[in-house]
């Protein structure tokens, strides 16, 4: 069981902010696709800290990224 | 060290692991990214053991997207947490001893202006309030006065975070910490100060907040050690352990710090003022013409 960021792409699809990209402490994390103008997690590296979920929902209210707990078969 | 040493002779691209190969088809040498792009291009600096939500650890990925040369720049750091993270890039790194990182800079700055003399190699010690204003302050210091071109960075946290919370000289007065239960009874040292006055040419003091802001102090201290003299940056990258900081009010803690103690400041000399102005001013003709 691993707790990790996971992003709602459609909904971060109509932002195209990059901002969470630009704060978390991971390199090669939280990366941004360019054709599809939507951040992504690389969950394996993902260290669950929760720094994204503060700058998307607390400090721009856009709500796109949520903790889930994921197991090893997901 | 060196473009030419990061690409591999041909035919043997194909049997390098996929992250070596990444980084030389997607990664930043040779090209000048802008931090901005910071999660859209492959990045030096590898999985690495730090905390979760670690605020040293965002310094350190950001120190490393702001090099202005990362394939001609070699790291110097010492016992502490931005080891952990600083020794997995694909940028040289040498471990100091503790507190010797600014000697052994000094040396290996001097050693690279013979072995080189008509190329700019970048030497970078970053290292921890205890490397080097406590256990290293001699040496620091001691670099400084002697006008070492090499740029020193205090990753400050304020406390010995790795070896279970004792307080260092950069803890704030009064502060209660694991191994300094009746708080502590002496001031902040004030390394910014110290770094004027022993003759530093560029000092800065942030809070890593603003992107962009970190970007531009890095990359100036880089370059103003390259012509003119020791430069010093104190950034502030709390231990959300040692002083019990949920990992998500990381960010929320700096900005609070920000505001109370740790204020941007950014001292330089009258030479290094006019040439920041004049490559600048080169930077922005050139991006116009474009």
């Amino acid at each position: 069981m691993y707790y990790v960021a996971r992003v709602d792409e459609e909904k971060c699809a109509t932002y195209k902010c990059k901002q969470c990209t630009l704060f978390c402490p991971e390199a090669n994390t939280l990366m941004f696709d360019d054709d599809r103008n939507t951040a992504w997690v690389n969950e394996p590296r993902c260290k669950g800290c929760a720094l994204c979920v503060y700058v998307c929902s607390d400090l721009l209210k856009r709500d796109c990224i949520e903790m889930v707990m994921v197991t090893a078969e997901d | 060290m060196g473009l030419k040493y990061i690409q591999p002779a041909p035919g043997f691209k194909e049997y390098l692991p996929k992250d070596y190969v990444d980084l030389i088809d997607f990664g930043p040498f040779g090209k000048e990214v802008d931090v901005q792009y910071m999660g859209q291009y492959k990045e030096i600096l590898e999985e690495h053991p730090m905390c979760a939500g670690c605020w040293m650890a965002y310094f350190v990925r950001v120190f490393y997207a702001s090099l202005p040369n990362p394939e001609d720049t070699i790291v110097i750091g010492t016992a502490g947490c931005a080891r952990l993270a600083l020794s997995q890039a694909a940028v040289p790194f040498i471990y100091g001893n503790y507190g010797d990182t600014n000697a052994v800079a000094s040396g290996l700055t001097r050693a690279l202006n013979i072995r080189f003399p008509d190329k700019n190699k970048d030497v970078v010690v970053v290292a921890g309030d205890g490397g080097l204003m406590d256990i290293g302050f001699s040496m620091t210091l001691h670099s400084w006065f002697r006008k070492e071109k090499f740029t020193t960075i205090m990753v400050d946290n304020e406390v010995y975070g790795n070896t279970g919370g004792q307080e260092s000289g950069m803890s704030p007065k009064g502060v209660q910490l694991k191994m300094a239960p009746k708080g502590k009874k002496f001031e902040k040292i004030p390394a910014t100060e110290l770094a004027k006055l022993a003759g530093c040419v560029y000092v800065v003091k942030i809070a890593p907040t603003n992107i962009k802001r970190v970007a531009k102090v890095i990359k100036r201290a880089v370059l103003a050690a390259r012509h003119f003299g020791p430069t010093f940056i104190h950034a502030y990258t709390s231990c959300n352990i040692e002083y019990s900081i949920p990992t998500e009010e990381v960010l929320k803690d700096a900005r609070e710090r920000e505001k109370k103690d740790f204020g941007f400041e950014e001292y330089m000399t009258d030479e290094v003022r006019e040439y920041f102005e004049e490559i600048e001013k080169k930077e922005k003709e050139a991006k116009a013409k474009k």
